[in-house]
Order: C-alpha cells, then sequence, then structure tokens
C-alpha cells in the first residue's frame, strides 16, 4: 500500500516539467468555445469543455502522485535547505526591472496539490452538471469558454510560486466571476450583481497589490540589513536566488521569515523583528510592524475575494449567475482563494501576531453575522450564499490562529459539501420551473429522492453531524482554535471559539431550516408547478459524487498517525510539509497547547443537535401551529432588520456609494463638462473660429499686393540685417 | 578687370527694376518677364561671387536657378494660356476670384 503511493509511474521530475499542462488544457477549451463553440455546436462544445477539465483533473491526479514519490524533493536555490513533497518549475521572466523581477513559475505542494485536486475534481463534475443545466440556453459556448478560462485561472492562481504570477489568476478568477455573474446580461438587476461583486472584488484587490509592493520594499530592506548585519550566514544564495527569481517568490519570502523569525539568541547578529529599517520608504518602521501592514493588507484582499467582513456585500448578490456557477465560483474554489493565500503565506502570517488576531476576530465576525442574516432568508441560493461566507468564517478563524491545516481540510470538505448543496439547490430549481423562494417549495422529498438524500447527506456534514467530514473539520478548527494562544493576546483564543461555537450553532439552525422547508411538510400551496420532476442523471451523478466525497472526506480527518505522544490527524500531517516553516518558526508567538479534544468534540455535537432540534421544532410543530396569527411586534421588528441583512447594504449605500457617486456627478459636472468640453475643447474651436474669420479679409486675391507684402518684408529683411552690420 | 562690386550693383539695380514691375505692371506676361529679370539678377551676383572667391558652387547655384526659370516659364506659360482662353484677358487686377 505504502510502496503504491510513493512509487508513481511517471518520473517527478518530467511531471514537473510538465505542470503547465494542468493550466493550459482548460485554457484551450475556454480558447476553442469561446472562438469557434457557436459552430461547433451544442453538443461538442459540452464534451470539449467537460473533457478539458476532466483531462486536467487527471493529470492533477498523477502530478498528486508524483508528488508523493520519495523523489519528488524541491532544491531549492535560497537555501541549502530542500522541501520534500514538492515540484517546481521555472518557465521563465515575465518581466523584469533592476529591483524586481516576476518570474512564470509554478509550483507544487501538497497545499496547492489539495487545492488543485479540489478544482478539477469539483470543476470536473460541475462541467457535467452545467451539460443538463445549460441545454435549453443559447449562450452556452460563452458560459463554457468563460467555465474553462475559471478553471484555468484558478489553477494559475493556486499553482504560481510568486505572488506576481498569483495575483494573474487573483484577476482572472475575478474577472470570469464578473462575467459569469452577468451571465444573463439582459436582466439588469443581474448584470448589476456582476458589475457590483467587480467593483467590491477590486477594493480588495487593492489591498493585495499595495500590500505586494510594500513586501518587495520590505524584503529589499531586509537584504540590505541582512548583509550588513555582521555575520550574514545563507544571506548569499538567498541573494543570488532573489535576484534570479524576484523577491515575491515565496521561498524567498519563506527565507526572509525564516530569518526574521529565529529568535536573537540563535542567529546574534541577524534582523530581527523588532529592529528598525534603516533606509527606503519604510525607514523608521521595524520589520515586525511592516509584516503586520502587509498581513492587514493582504487581509483586505482576502476578504474581498473571500467575502469576508467588510467585503462580504458580493457574495449574495452573486448568486444572479447560473446555479453552477454558485457552486463552483461562490462556494467551492474561488472564494477560498483569500484562505489558500493566507495559508501560504503562512510563515509570516505567524510572525504578525496583530495581524493573526484580526484575521480571526474578522473570521468570527464574518461567521456569526452571515449566519444571522441566513436566518431570515427566503431564496434558496441566498440562504447557501450566507452559509459559504460563515463558513469561510470559519476558515479565517482558523488560519488566523495559526492552525491552518484545519482551515484547509475545512476548505476540502466545504468544496464538497458546499458544491453538493448548491447543485442540489439548482436540481430543486430545474425541477420546479425555476422556483427559488423556500417558502414555496416543500414536500420535495418523495418527488426528487436523489436530490433529497444528497442535500440531506450534505445538511448533515455542513452543520457537523459525527460521522460526516464536516464534523472533523469544523471540529478540527475549534479545538485549534480553541488550543492556540497567540502572544500578546491571551483573550483572543477564548472569543474566536465562543464566536465559532455560536456560529456552529446558527449553522445548524439555518440549515436545518433550509432543509426542512425545501424537502419537508407539504407542497405549498403556490408553487409553480403541481408537481416537481427528479432531474437526469447529468445532474444527479455530480451530486452522488459529491455527497460521497462528503461521506469519505472524514477519512482525512482521522487521527491516525502516531506524532510525539498523540495521533495527528491524516490530513495535518499531510501538510506538515507546507506549514513546517510556520512551525518552526512560530516559537513564543504562537502557543499551540494540547487539550484533550474530547470536550471539544462534545461540545460540537450538542451544539449541532441543538441547531437542529430547535429548527425541526420551530418549523415543524410550532409554525405550522401558529400560522396565520400574526407574530407579536418585537419578533416582526426583528426579522424585519434581519431579512434586511441588518441594513448593511444600505449602510454602505450612504456611507461610500452615494458620496462618490455624488464626488463624480461634481467633478462630471465641474471639470469634465465645464472645463474640459466648454472651456478647452469647445474654447480652442471657437477661438480658432473667429480669430480665421477676422484674419480672412487679409486674403484679397490680389497677387500684387501679395508681392507688395513679400517685397516690405524683404526689405524689412534687409534693414534688419544692415543694422546688425552696422551697429 | 572689373571690381565685384561693379557686377553687384548691376545686379541690384536689375532685381529692383524687376521688383518693381512685378509690384506694379498690370499684365500678367510683363509680370512674369519681370520675375525671370529677378532671377537673372539673382544669377548675376551668384557669378559675381563665385569669380570673386573662386568658388565654382556659384556656378552651380546659377544652373539650377536657370532649371527653375525654365520649369517655371514652361508652367507659368501654360497657365497664362489657360487663362487667356477661359477668361479673355491676362490684367491681374482683374483676375482675383480667390479670396475671402
Amino acid at each position: 500500500m505504502e510502496t503504491f503511493f510513493t512509487h508513481s509511474p511517471a518520473d517527478p521530475q518530467s511531471v514537473g516539467q510538465g505542470l503547465w499542462l494542468i493550466i493550459a488544457l482548460p485554457l484551450l477549451g475556454a480558447i476553442i468555445c469561446g472562438l469557434f463553440g457557436r459552430a461547433l455546436g451544442r453538443g461538442n462544445t459540452n464534451f470539449i469543455a467537460t473533457s478539458a477539465v476532466f483531462g486536467s483533473f487527471l493529470l492533477a491526479a498523477l502530478s498528486f502522485w508524483a508528488l508523493n514519490d520519495y523523489r519528488a524533493v524541491l532544491h531549492s536555490a535560497f537555501s541549502d535547505v530542500y522541501t520534500p513533497h514538492a515540484l517546481g518549475q521555472q518557465y521563465g521572466t515575465w518581466f523584469s526591472t533592476n529591483a524586481f523581477r516576476a518570474t512564470f513559475g509554478l509550483r507544487l505542494d501538497h497545499l496547492s496539490g489539495a487545492m488543485v485536486l479540489v478544482i478539477t475534481g469539483v470543476g470536473a463534475l460541475i462541467h457535467l452538471y452545467s451539460t443538463a443545466y445549460m441545454e435549453h440556453d443559447p449562450g452556452y459556448w460563452r458560459y463554457f469558454a468563460y467555465l474553462n478560462l475559471f478553471v484555468a485561472m484558478m489553477l494559475i492562481l493556486v499553482l504560481a510560486d510568486n505572488l506576481a504570477l498569483l495575483f494573474v489568476g487573483w484577476e482572472g478568477v475575478g474577472l470570469c466571476s464578473y462575467l459569469l455573474i452577468g451571465f444573463w446580461y439582459e436582466d439588469p438587476a443581474k448584470a448589476w450583481a456582476g458589475r457590483k461583486a467587480f467593483v467590491v472584488n477590486r477594493i480588495g484587490d487593492f489591498g493585495f497589490l499595495i500590500g505586494a509592493l510594500l513586501l518587495v520594499l520590505l524584503v529589499g530592506a531586509f537584504d540590505q540589513q541582512w548583509q550588513a548585519g555582521g555575520s550574514p550566514r545563507g544571506h548569499a544564495p538567498w541573494h543570488a536566488a532573489v535576484s534570479q527569481e524576484g523577491p515575491l517568490h515565496f521561498q524567498a519570502l519563506e527565507g526572509m521569515a525564516r530569518v526574521l523569525g529565529s529568535p536573537a539568541a540563535q542567529l546574534p547578529s541577524s534582523v530581527q523583528l523588532d529592529s528598525p529599517i534603516a533606509h527606503g520608504p519604510l525607514a523608521g518602521m521595524t520589520f515586525g510592524a511592516g509584516l503586520t501592514l502587509v498581513l492587514l493588507l493582504f487581509m483586505l484582499g482576502a476578504a474581498g475575494k473571500s467575502a469576508q467582513i467588510p467585503l462580504y456585500v458580493w457574495l449574495p448578490d452573486a448568486m444572479a449567475g447560473p446555479t453552477p456557477v454558485s457552486a463552483l465560483i461562490h462556494a467551492a474554489t474561488m472564494v477560498t482563494a483569500g484562505v489558500y493565500l493566507l495559508c501560504r503565506l503562512n510563515f509570516l502570517v505567524v510572525l504578525a501576531p496583530t495581524a493573526m488576531v484580526v484575521i480571526a476576530v474578522i473570521g468570527g465576525a464574518s461567521a456569526i453575522v452571515a449566519a444571522l442574516i441566513a436566518f431570515a432568508q427566503n431564496d434558496i441560493k441566498k440562504v447557501l450564499a450566507y452559509s459559504t461566507i460563515s463558513q469561510l468564517g470559519f476558515m479565517f478563524m482558523a488560519a488566523g490562529m495559526g492552525v491552518f491545516w484545519a482551515a484547509m481540510f475545512h476548505l476540502v470538505t466545504h468544496a464538497f459539501f458546499k458544491a453538493c448543496l448548491f447543485l442540489g439547490a439548482g436540481s430543486v430549481m430545474h425541477g420546479n420551473a425555476e422556483e427559488t423562494d423556500i417558502k414555496r417549495l416543500g414536500g420535495l422529498r418523495r418527488e426528487m429522492p436523489w436530490t433529497w438524500a444528497t442535500f440531506l447527506i450534505a445538511t448533515l456534514a455542513i452543520t457537523g453531524v459525527v460521522p460526516l467530514s464536516g464534523f472533523f473539520s469544523k471540529d478540527a478548527i475549534l479545538h485549534g482554535v480553541h488550543s492556540t494562544r497567540v502572544a500578546g493576546y491571551p483573550w483572543a483564543s477564548e472569543l474566536v471559539w465562543a464566536m465559532g461555537l455560536f456560529a456552529a450553532f446558527c449553522t445548524a439552525f439555518y440549515m436545518f431550516r433550509l432543509y426542512l422547508l425545501t424537502f419537508h411538510g407539504q407542497r405549498a400551496k403556490d408553487a409553480k408547478v403541481p408537481h416537481a420532476h427528479e432531474s437526469s442523471w447529468p445532474m444527479t451523478a455530480p451530486l452522488v459524487v459529491l455527497a460521497a466525497l462528503s461521506v469519505l472526506g472524514v477519512a482525512w480527518g482521522l487521527p491516525l498517525i502516531p506524532y510525539g505522544d498523540r495521533r495527528q490527524a491524516l490530513i495535518e500531517n499531510f501538510l506538515l510539509s507546507v506549514f513546517r516553516t510556520a512551525q518552526r518558526i512560530e516559537g513564543s508567538r504562537v502557543l499551540h497547547i494540547e487539550t484533550s479534544p474530547w470536550g471539544a468534540w462534545a461540545s460540537a455535537w450538542l451544539i449541532a443537535l441543538t441547531g437542529f432540534a430547535l429548527a425541526a421544532f420551530l418549523y415543524l410543530r410550532y409554525f405550522p401551529a401558529v400560522a396565520g396569527k400574526p407574530a407579536p411586534a418585537p419578533v416582526r421588528m426583528v426579522r424585519r432588520w434581519v431579512e434586511n441583512k441588518f441594513y448593511v447594504d444600505e449602510l454602505y449605500d450612504w456611507l461610500i456609494v452615494k458620496p462618490v457617486k455624488l464626488g463624480s456627478f461634481l467633478l462630471y459636472k465641474l471639470i469634465d463638462s465645464l472645463l474640459i468640453d466648454t472651456l478647452a475643447v469647445r474654447g480652442v474651436g471657437w477661438l480658432t473660429r473667429v480669430s480665421g474669420s477676422a484674419l480672412r479679409y487679409s486674403q484679397t486675391g490680389d497677387t500684387q499686393s501679395y508681392a507688395a507684402v513679400m517685397a516690405v518684408a524683404l526689405l524689412g529683411g534687409l534693414v534688419y540685417a544692415l543694422l546688425q552690420v552696422f551697429k | 578687370m572689373v571690381p565685384t562690386s561693379h557686377y553687384l550693383i548691376l545686379a541690384a539695380i536689375l532685381f529692383c527694376m524687376g521688383m518693381f514691375g512685378v509690384l506694379v505692371r498690370r499684365n500678367a506676361l510683363v509680370v512674369f518677364m519681370c520675375i525671370e529679370l529677378m532671377l537673372n539678377a539673382a544669377n548675376l551676383t551668384f557669378l559675381a561671387f563665385a569669380r570673386a572667391r573662386q568658388d565654382m558652387s556659384g556656378h552651380a547655384a546659377a544652373f539650377f536657378v536657370i532649371v527653375v526659370a525654365a520649369a517655371e516659364a514652361a508652367i507659368g506659360l501654360a497657365i497664362m494660356i489657360a487663362v487667356f482662353r477661359s477668361r479673355g484677358t491676362l490684367n491681374i487686377g482683374e483676375i482675383k476670384t480667390m479670396k475671402y
């Protein structure tokens, strides 16, 4: 068994050289579907798009196998430390200046490998599902071109070995998300939703960009001071590799983190976190403060992409796109990019405790706020969208508290069950004439057995019922958060833990509410169609696979690997090779205390059950019993608040959108209309015309008067020359 | 030997006569001949300086002027014939349609 996994059929080095194929396949699919999709016809386009992603999945699986090979070792130019279970390939320089260089380098390790498998695997299933879901849509070729392009961009994002190339994917997925949210652009509301998503994402991307540029400055200052610091052991290879691969290469940053994070006693003369920056634009700031600033800016970017407070408002509106898009982009893959970014930069995150706590608290707050809003939403996709924000909040809690493996674990399991839920919702809509209001559904259990069964499994998984994957991943987060202390913020772990428990309770409640109202009870009287129909096999097959994965994902969470005096979960051990730098430099900043997991397990389980029970009582017994009677006034007020999402959209509208619009209007009227259009452009035209019409009378048509002017001018020139000579 | 200044003075007189004719005469043909006179005055100046400085480039310039004058005569006379055919006059006081 073990030798089977550690002996891949392909040579790891040649697999490393061919990593670009994983990206190229869906990119080629996007080009073919986009340019020739209409001419090729529906069947061919479906086939090309789906098989491109399936092929990419097979390549990813092969690469992943090679990754586990004992020969798969990444020799780094940055230091003599080699990385096991990693493959990399440098495809050349993208652009370079004397101080900065960005390369086309790809890197596959267990972190990006897990992401690649999820993206291509879930992506392939959703492509298959889409062939049935979009069977009547005339824009199928556009849809599949965008979807393939999205997969390619997401793969660039996770495979990039430097932040510059990662940013290409980061922007690319944002673009595809915009294109797909506004896919039905004839509907102005949907087109606006796309625009909103794009603008909100741009705000986050701005933070990312500023953070990356600050990081370049920081690396430059660090380079200088490390060399000047007396005995710069290890500086020379690092410096050479940085000028070769660029300062934003992950291994460059890792090398910097290694030096900054090592205790002063170990490397007496090197640069420390609290040593001030001597030169450059950041002079006077300490390295630690600079890193905190950079990470907070990255968190702003991650909040934009992963829909966290304060930039979460775009995700619920993003449900305007086709449902498979919501499943792939706005649940399983793109929105996890922020979590991936923080996990990728784990070695920097653990150096900045302040940023860590901010990230964790933002995650916790997002988890709670989104879950509360989900209580009162009646649109099946909106509930799932808020649930996505909430679950991403869990991942940010874990990443913020330095329990990166738990964040990644929840990311993977969440991709399975949330994609299953969304595709189930799409199946429900498909079988009920595009009805999304759960109040007007109900009783679908018998009519759509496959959808019902898979939806139930995914619901149980997301709420964290014991034998399913969601329990292990959520519990890993809660337990990890609870047993971690961030230096200087001892209160953080208890606070974040309590937030997580409350959010878990809310999750159980709103998910069970959604499930009960959709599949149980009687069919609503005002339903659009009297009987729902079960979807065809290309739609149910992905549901079954994803539901099975939601159950089987549990295997990664089982504590099987002996590690010290305890047992590690499989995935913790699996991701150790990625996070070991972080673990090594955590030092006194992040403290993992060993606590018994049993208490955490029991509390998590009890909380999920309480949520279940409350939802079951309210929606099966209480509300049907009081139907028709008006609710008491305070309840109605609270419900109105929650239904209107705490008026956050309105608040943003008043605070940001309206002032910006007013300012733009003033600028348009004053600068554009008055100054540029009227004064500058029309003014020049007017002046030319007026002076022309005045001067044209000098043109008499009499040749001899022209000649006279010339003669006088000649005479004038002669007089001038004479005066110059005899002066 | 005749001093250079004599040539230059002669050329200046010829030039001024030509210019005077161009400015005051009404017959386009006469104006045209006056222009030729000015060109030849210029030629004379070139040659005078070429002789004074023993430099052949003055001669070359004179040849260029002759070529220009010949081309000008060919085109100018053709224009004049065309104008005369269409309007029946060569009085430039009457030919002033190209104005505001």
